[in-house]
């Protein structure tokens, strides 16, 4: 390919012009000389070792079918015999009718007759054969990967599909992904990477050989093979992973598979390939080489979160996403007192009834929709705060969840500010939640986003603090006005010694940082009473009340407000 | 061809050139099969540069010694030599 694009920078192509006969060379040659690079020979086996040397940039071969040492038939069965020479064009001289027959047989690209007709004839046919021959391999090549030599996606798709259409067979999807493989080229260098791909796609193109099919380097670190059901499948990967292992394992490297094995359901290429792939992602996280097969259950799930994803608009209109408040209590006086809420979603979904957050939330956040309900819950939770100032005469500050992705969004500052000020609050009531977690994977633009919203008068409190991944020096700097405990170390503080000190820590680190505690998840007393003894602030959990619906809630506030009167 | 002046200069290589004898030879000697590849050979040379009165005593000799026919091609072979001779004096 390399010397094709130099030849089609505008350099003369060459030819080699055999035979035998010294004014013949002379003629062809005056004829050709404008246009092309010419080299002659005056025997078979000279130009044989000529096109060996030349072979890259030779662009046809004329020659004569009567030459001593080696004649011109033998010259093109040896060169049609071999893989790279048979690239190269050749143009048959003959005077015998017979003749033409036999070496278009034997794999000439043309024939011209003697004598010869006018140059320009001769000039158009070997434009003409040159022409055909780089059209050839332009899209030999195109089709190809260049690094493995198998094809590259597009016309891998292209030749299984129409594999399908004319055979109608059952078919198995295997996808194949290097785990972990930008890693293996940072620490080894692109050289190494390369040549473990080569290694593996090597492999693939010897077994596709066996048993029939078609493969594809699929982007950077993986391939896709493509080949007739067998219903040892499993057997056959079984044999494959140990193979694979034995190629790559001395050097750590480890591969996922994932297979989609024909059911009898007659899917399209690309569907088949799609639910390969979800078997091959479910193995994401494992630290060795492995296959696995997609499953029903894999594809009911699915099914289950396209569903989700598909009714989310819908649900959204439709109010079915509704917001519940859980209280929380303030307990550094004798008595709690009702101090704030947390807004959570809930999904009452016309067909699957109560949908937990824990299934659709991680949903939303991967593909983004989160973003849609999270600004929801902040319109809802605004509104009901302006609601209950009305009624009750006194705003609660109410806490809703900012996610990951809400962070990126450049309008946050002002959909907030905007929000807001159309319930007529201070900023203080919209108290905003972040995750732990959300700090440490993007302290630069995390910090910057909350130093802003703070700015702006917000109060930002860290969620499930102690479940990610800051570390002490960036404790001390971090731009937060509450800290919110994890509830995993809540649950079992009274039980492990462990985790209670761990919570009588977390709660220096409060203070350190001059902030107020909040404790998630709080389900007993002695857990309450703990706490309290720590420092702790503010309670969240089953101990006072689980989420409530607003009206509910309402009744909280009421009983509240009733208690404090006196 | 529209180049006289490299017209001239092959017809002298043809002149130079001793294939004629060498066919002669072969002939006398009833080396048919090489006179045959010999005579081809001149056909196409001479039919190249149109040199029509050369190659067409000698292509009637191709077809004749293609299958090999033992005949006498003196008749022939004189036309040829004659023609060839006349080319030279040119």
């Amino acid at each position: 390919m390399q010397e094709l694009l130099e030849r089609r920078k505008g350099l003369k192509r060459k030819i080699l012009i055999v035979d035998d006969e010294a004014i013949e060379r002379e003629i062809l040659g005056y004829m050709l000389s404008d246009l092309y690079e010419i080299s002659f020979a005056d025997n078979g086996r000279i130009a044989l070792d000529i096109i060996k040397q030349e072979k890259l940039t030779l662009s046809l071969v004329i020659l004569d079918l009567h030459m001593p040492e080696l004649d011109g038939y033998s010259l093109l069965e040896i060169l049609r015999a071999d893989n790279e020479l048979r690239r190269i064009p050749a143009i048959v001289l003959t005077s015998e009718k017979g003749a033409e027959v036999k070496s278009l047989q034997l794999g000439a690209a043309d024939f011209i007759t003697k004598p010869y007709d006018a140059p320009d004839v001769i000039r158009a046919r070997v434009q003409r054969s040159i022409e055909l021959a780089e059209d050839s391999i332009i899209i030999h090549e195109t089709e190809r990967d260049e690094l493995t030599g198998l094809f590259n996606k597009e016309y891998f798709f292209e030749y299984g599909k129409r594999l399908d259409y004319q055979n109608q067979l059952p078919m198995d999807a295997i996808v194949l992904d290097i785990n972990r493989f930008h890693i293996i080229n940072e620490l080894y260098g692109r050289n190494y990477g390369d040549s473990v791909l080569k290694k593996i796609g090597g492999y693939i193109h010897e077994s596709i050989q066996d048993t029939g099919g078609l493969a594809c380097r699929f982007e950077s670190n993986g391939f896709c093979i493509y080949l007739p059901h067998s219903p040892d499948l499993n057997e056959r990967l079984e044999k494959h992973i140990d193979k694979y292992k034995n190629i790559l394992e001395k050097q750590n490297i480890s591969i996922r598979i994932g297979v989609y094995s024909d059911d009898g359901s007659g899917l399209g290429m690309e569907q088949r390939f799609d639910r390969a792939r979800l078997a091959c992602q479910k193995l994401r996280n494992n630290y060795s080489t492995s296959y696995r097969v997609y499953n029903d259950e894999l594809h009911s799930k699915e099914l289950h979160s396209e569903r989700l994803i598909n009714d989310m608009d819908k649900a959204l209109a439709e109010k079915q996403f509704v917001v519940f408040y859980q209280p929380k209590y303030n307990i550094t006086g004798d008595i709690p007192r009702l101090t704030s809420a947390e807004a959570l979603i809930r999904w009452f979904h016309p067909e699957f009834g109560m949908v937990s957050p824990g299934e659709f939330i991680s949903l939303f956040e991967d593909n983004g929709l989160i973003r849609k309900l999270d600004k929801y819950v902040w319109n809802e939770a605004a509104a009901q705060i302006r609601l209950w100032k009305e009624k009750y005469g006194f705003c609660l500050p109410v806490s809703v969840n900012v996610s990951r992705v809400d962070i990126f969004d450049q309008m946050l500052g002002e959909t907030l500010e905007r929000i807001v000020t159309a319930n007529g609050l201070s900023h203080e009531n919209l108290l905003l939640e972040i995750t732990e977690s959300a700090y440490s994977d993007n302290s630069l633009k995390l910090i910057d986003t909350v130093n802003k919203l703070r700015a702006r008068g917000f109060k930002i409190e860290m969620d499930d603090f102690g479940s990610g991944y800051s570390s002490l020096n960036m404790l001390t700097s971090l731009p937060i006005d509450a800290l919110k405990l994890d509830m995993k170390f809540i649950r079992n503080m009274c039980s492990n010694r462990k985790n209670l000190s761990m919570v009588g820590i977390m709660i220096e680190i409060a203070r350190l940082l001059e902030v107020p505690v909040i404790a998630e998840g709080v389900e007993t007393q002695e857990q309450m009473e703990k706490l309290k003894d720590y420092g702790c602030d503010v309670i969240q959990g089953y101990y006072f009340s689980k989420p409530l619906p607003p009206a509910d809630f309402e009744k909280l506030i009421e009983k509240e407000l009733n208690e404090t009167s006196y | 061809m529209n180049n006289e002046g490299f017209y001239v200069m092959l017809v002298k290589k043809v002149t130079a050139d001793n294939k004629l004898s060498l066919l002669e030879q072969q002939v006398a000697q009833k080396d048919y099969d090489a006179a045959f590849e010999t005579a081809h050979t001149l056909k196409g040379m001479y039919a190249n540069l149109s040199l029509t009165p050369l190659s067409q005593p000698i292509g009637q000799m191709t077809e004749l010694l293609r299958s090999r026919t033992d005949t006498d091609y003196s008749a022939l072979l004189n036309e040829a030599k004659t023609q060839f001779t006349k080319l030279c004096s040119l």
